[in-house]
């Protein structure tokens, strides 16, 4: 079916000189640069450009703008497909591929629409009617099992378009803005209130959805609205402000934050490909002033869905900004004077245009302009029900009888134009919790005042003409300019809500009473007015029911069309007014936002900041196999060719006990603890007895939280009377530094201390295994420092390596060899690792990564994250000798709380197989081997092939420790994974427990 | 001490490749601030008074800058990262601390990169949720801020901006800054 639309010779904002060629459901379409979807299509005679959710049925352009509810198209093909994109608001461009949606074949011929046949059946409600409550869906597992099935029935029936599976491949990016003036929206009102704005100084920016800015300037067919934008626009380029179009403001949010999404390259077929599709911009405003218009009301009457049936001024706009006369034969029907002006335009322009106000008492003022146009007015007249199935054909009328209407005649028509009103977008105000107001006299809500930096002009605020809108737009303005000034909150003094010469007469559907029609309030989602009422007869009777069981106002413009004639219908019911009903919190965002905006950059490898250690790049050489830990990348382990990742690690542990292994430990935190009061201040934070540490030395230490749970261990190192250097978990790295500061900042702030992270400001490998100390010493400028008579275990110094690098070095030990910790600053690192790793290999020795690292931990009972997981005690860590009996510390006097310090808590063990040749993994609870259920008695946090005991091992916590297990069989629980293994509960120090090979 | 026999290698090395890229403009220049030298000299409210006379004597400037801002001379520049704490840019300073302030060595610690041309601020405002204008970061102001969830600290010197990034995740950083500036035009210096 193709419309009476025609594109006309001259006139509109089209440039006839650069013609684009697209696709239209898989033809030749042509239009111009400036048209969009919809007006291309209108103009190329396409009437039905989408299919309804549930129905099926026959789709056309119902408006010109974000309300859109009937042309939803698909676009873009493969990896690039985006549904539910309002024809109305597509630019078109070379190449642009567009498809219908929700139809099979085409939107032209759709099997689907055999649904419409069943409409009666899927009234609100019919899916919980249907299929839930009732047998077999209540059967259980099947019955839930059942409704799954239909389910995918019910979703392949219905919808709103398929997104592409494939991955997205634009990129899309952040970014911030600030000014000193948002100014949402350039129409009328917006720009003479940013004009204004400029030319006191400050510095503005003008966001606008649309390509062109000038709002309603753009729709009218006067020169001087034409004259009044480009000048606005002119003049705010030459006082600097900025006007991005292309630009929702999607939320408006706290202190003056807007949320703008800008379109970069939606409307470009070869776009540059270093170019993101769309930007995330988060914008901070001191003041902002909301001129986003308004839009236009549809009537409920019957089959007011079926093609050619718009809203008024949107016929204006695509004849004025379009060049598109989108019909011949055109009635327009309306209850407010807007629609006058419009009907004069479609006559001029040749159309035969007759108008029918269903108010009776019209000034000849009013009237007379249509006489003078041969516009024939037929008062006190409306629609009851367009005709026509898949194109409007004609109309049965209504008139007024009384308080309701009576059949009508029949009317011919190609095109028939509505206007119920207007809506003033309140959505921006909405979204900082502001309620708008029902103005009675305008048959619309509108904002209420607001004590924030915000202002609201033109007709957001209800205002109708262009003049008053240029005014308020002026008087918001001078508001926002003596707020920014005087730092209060001033109000406009702008024209009041309204500006018709007649008032506008309440009507939202029109009905005689025993006729059924289906009659449409949201389109989109195929909501009619009886769905309304049966809502409210089945008890739906609060708005927020009403949406939810219905779905007004649910679809992809969240309400934009339907939600003010829904309360009306559900007003009318209950016998209230509409105010009383009360109305819908907008959200953001106010249009659709793509996914990838929301994700900017930080998708993919990006998707979180990577950290690399200084080793990053000599690891990899090396062939180091890398894992994340945390933000950090680790070498996980340096298999040889062939190795698998066991063979590795165990060869890499087996080294490192027999000689020499090497380990990148740079991911520990670091943290520089220097002032006169360092000590003290140590002292306080570990749970042990820093007081006496000398210089030269380090301890190990734990520290609690305040209620006496552990929260991380390390090492400090005493380097002078003021200096220390504390390394932590490489996991707890940041925790801990900040708890250090808020302790300085807000308990003891009067201890001369500082903290400051230094994690990236030293590189650090241990060496670890008999041959260490030769292999350290041979890097050295001067071995005899690192002697165990110089250097002996907790021993820390300075000094330099061979090529003159300045190092520090700790004997220490977490493998449970003879060990050292030696840092250098980052930048020379490689040089550290290459002296280091050339001595490692004279003396048979390796590099080790995180696995081996794990393996010899475990073997020696030495805790890290997964067992300081939050809910152990010092004591259940088997460390509770360490913790100070003398001295006040953080956590001291919560970690003896009677349930923290009971003996059948929960204890580290270590964890053999009963049968050696079995393992069993980290994850599995013990039980007694009488009782597996429930939690059982404790959990395995860690296991390992021990190279040194030649079988699984693990660590983990048991209720009473080992000590309750000895020589009883527990089970290790696994029963989704391996099932259950016996095993024995041992002394968490499996290898070497009184430290020999540790102390050297 | 002896002198060290090795060069210092850059957390962007291998990584960091000098050439023109992306669009044809040349809208972004970064150059890396190679071999950093930074130290932080922090004091104590009843410190700061004398800290800061004793900072300002030594660095040859009038007077230190106040919180968020940065002075220097030619060959270095003070920069007021925390209300009691400075960082030292360019030379080196003493290591030794005393009672009235505490010095530390951080030249290792973070990647400094230095952005100039006509979207250099378009560029870090597409991270760096800071306001860059004129009025409101004029040359010599210092921020701390973050970038892609990474702390950073941003000055804006008379040469550009000076980005310092914390080391580890420098890299990271910087493959982000290069892939936004193509569509400005990257030149790396």
């Amino acid at each position: 079916m193709t419309s009476h639309a025609k594109r006309l010779s001259q006139g509109g904002l089209i440039d006839r000189s650069k013609p684009i060629n697209f696709r239209w459901d898989n033809g030749k379409v042509s239009g111009y640069q400036g048209d969009t979807l919809a007006s291309a299509l209108m103009a190329s005679g396409e009437s039905i450009l989408g299919r309804s959710f549930k129905y099926h049925r026959p789709r056309g352009v119902m408006s010109a703008g974000v309300e859109e509810s009937g042309a939803l198209v698909t676009v873009g093909v493969s990896h690039r497909r985006d549904p539910n994109v309002k024809a109305t608001t597509q630019e078109i461009y070379n190449g642009l591929a567009a498809f219908g949606q929700n139809a099979w074949p085409s939107v032209r011929r759709d099997l689907g629409a055999v649904n419409g046949l069943f409409s009666r059946f899927f009234a609100a409600g019919f899916y919980y009617k249907t299929f839930m409550g009732i047998p077999p869906m209540e059967w259980g597992k099947k019955g839930t099992g059942i409704w799954m099935q239909y389910e995918k029935l019910i979703r392949r029936a219905a919808g709103m378009g398929k997104a592409s599976r494939l991955a997205d491949p634009d990129s899309y990016e952040h970014g911030h803005l600030f000014c000193d003036v948002l100014v949402v929206g350039s129409g009328p009102a917006g720009l003479a209130a940013a004009v204004s704005c400029a030319k006191a100084g400050l510095d503005v920016i003008v966001v606008e959805q649309d390509f062109e800015a000038g709002g309603d300037y753009l729709n009218q067919s006067s020169t001087d609205a034409a004259t009044k934008r480009t000048q606005a626009i002119e003049a705010l380029k030459s006082a600097g402000a900025r006007v991005m179009t292309r630009t929702t403001a999607f939320g408006l949010y706290d202190y003056g934050v807007a949320g703008l999404l800008e379109r970069v390259t939606d409307h470009i077929g070869d776009p540059d490909p270093h170019l993101p599709r769309q930007r995330f911009i988060t914008l901070r405003a001191k003041h902002t002033i909301i001129a986003t218009g308004a839009l236009e009301r549809h009537i409920a009457f019957g089959n007011n869905d079926v093609p050619g049936v718009m809203t008024a001024h949107a016929a204006n706009a695509y004849l004025n900004r379009f060049a598109v006369l989108p019909g011949q034969n055109i009635r327009v029907a309306t209850n407010n004077d807007s629609a006058y002006g419009v009907a004069l335009n479609l006559a001029k322009a040749g159309a035969d245009v007759k108008v029918m106000d269903a108010r009776t008492d019209i000034p000849d003022s009013v009237s007379g302009l249509l006489d003078t146009k041969g516009v024939e007015l037929y008062t006190g007249v409306s629609v009851l029900e367009a005709k026509g199935s898949r194109a409007v054909s004609g109309f049965q009328s209504a008139k007024a009888a009384g308080d309701g209407w009576q059949v009508g005649d029949h009317h011919n028509c190609d095109l028939l134009l509505v206007s119920g009103g207007w809506s003033p977008v309140v959505n921006l105000l909405s979204h900082r919790g502001v309620r708008p107001g029902w103005d009675a006299d305008n048959c619309c809500f509108v904002p209420s005042p607001t004590t924030e930096a915000i202002q609201v002009a033109g007709s957001a605020l209800g205002v109708w003409g262009t003049g008053d809108c240029e005014d308020s737009g002026r008087a918001a303005a001078t508001a926002a300019i003596e707020s920014i000034k005087t730092g209060t909150i001033s109000f406009a003094n702008g024209p009041a809500a309204g500006g018709w010469e007649t008032p506008i007469k309440p009507l939202y559907e029109v009905r005689v009473e025993g006729q059924s029609q289906k009659s449409f309030i949201d389109p989109q989602h195929d909501v009619t007015a009886d769905d309304v009422r049966l809502a409210h007869q089945e008890g739906f009777v609060s708005v927020e029911h009403l949406k939810r069981y219905t779905t007004l106002g649910m679809a992809t413009d969240q309400g934009k069309m339907g939600n003010i004639i829904g309360m009306a219908l559900m007003a009318e019911a209950l016998g209230k007014e509409i105010p009383e009903v009360g109305t819908t919190t907008f959200r953001p965002p106010y249009t659709p936002i793509s996914l990838g905006a929301l994700t900017g950059r930080g998708s993919g490898a990006h998707f979180k900041p990577l950290r690399r250690t200084p080793l990053h790049e000599w690891n990899l050489e090396n062939g180091a196999t890398m894992v994340d830990a945390g933000l950090w990348q680790r070498p996980w382990y340096f298999a040889r060719e062939g190795e698998t990742i066991t063979e590795a690690y165990i060869r890499e542990a087996t080294t490192t006990r027999e000689t020499v292994g090497l380990c990148d430990v740079t991911s520990l935190g670091k943290i520089a603890i220097q002032g006169p009061d360092a000590t003290e201040f140590i002292n306080r934070v570990y749970s042990n007895a820093f007081a006496k540490l000398p210089i030269g030395k380090a301890r190990y230490g734990i520290m609690l939280r305040d209620d006496g749970i552990v929260m991380d261990d390390g090492t400090t190192w005493r380097f002078s009377e003021t200096d220390y250097f504390m390394t932590t978990t490489t996991a707890h790295a940041a925790k801990v530094m900040v708890w250090l500061e808020e302790l300085l900042q807000t308990r003891w702030s009067n201890l001369r201390v500082h903290v400051t992270s230094v994690s990236e400001q030293w590189a650090g490998v241990a060496v670890a295994g008999p041959e260490s100390r030769a292999t350290l010493q041979a890097c050295l400028a001067d071995a005899t420092v690192i002697t165990n008579e110089a250097l002996p275990f907790m021993g820390v110094l300075e000094t330099t390596l061979k090529n003159g690098v300045p190092c520090r070095i700790a004997r220490i030990s977490f493998s449970g060899e003879m060990a050292y910790e030696v840092y250098v600053e980052s930048d020379y690192a490689n040089s550290l690792m290459d002296l280091l790793h050339a001595h490692a290999l004279d003396a048979n020795g390796c590099l080790y990564g995180t696995e081996a690292l794990g393996a010899l931990r475990i073997e020696k009972g030495h805790v890290t994250g997964v067992e300081l997981d939050g809910r152990t005690t010092i004591d259940d860590a088997g460390l509770g000798k360490m913790a100070s009996e003398t001295k006040s510390y953080i956590g001291s006097a919560l970690r003896k709380r009677p349930e923290m310090m009971k003996e059948d808590r929960p204890r580290l063990v270590g964890i053999f197989p009963k049968d050696r040749s079995e393992k069993f993994k980290a994850g599995s609870i013990l039980c007694a081997e009488d009782k597996v259920e429930g939690h059982g008695e404790g959990w395995i946090t860690a296991v390992t092939h021990s190279p040194a005991l030649g079988h699984w091992i693990g660590l983990g916590y048991i209720s009473g420790g080992s000590a309750s297990w000895s020589g009883k069989t527990v089970v290790a629980a696994d029963p989704v994974r391996t099932g259950n293994v016996e095993v024995e509960i041992v002394s968490p120090h499996m290898v070497d427990p009184t430290g020999e090979r540790m102390h050297g | 001490m002896a002198d060290i026999t090795v060069a210092r290698v850059s957390a962007l090395a291998g990584y960091y490749n000098p050439g023109q890229y992306g669009a044809v403009e040349s809208g972004v220049v970064i150059r890396e601030v190679s071999d950093l030298n930074l130290w932080q000299l922090a004091a104590w409210p009843e410190t700061l008074s004398a800290a800061a006379e004793n900072l300002a004597t030594a660095s040859g400037v009038g007077s230190v800058p106040g919180f968020g801002c940065a002075t220097g001379t030619e060959s270095l520049a003070l920069l007021r990262i925390e209300p009691l704490k400075f960082w030292v840019y360019g030379v080196s300073a003493s290591s030794n601390g005393s009672d009235e302030s505490v010095v530390l060595d951080l030249s290792h610690s973070r990647t400094q990169l230095r952005i100039t041309g006509e979207y250099a601020t378009t560029l870090l405002n597409g991270y760096l949720p800071v306001d860059l204008r004129d009025a409101a970061f004029p040359v010599n102001s210092v921020a701390s801020t973050a970038f892609h969830h990474v702390g950073v600290t941003l000055w804006r010197s008379p040469a550009g901006y000076e980005l310092f990034m914390p080391r580890g995740f420098a890299l990271s950083l910087w493959e982000l800054l290069q892939e936004s500036a193509l569509q400005y035009g990257l030149v790396i210096e």
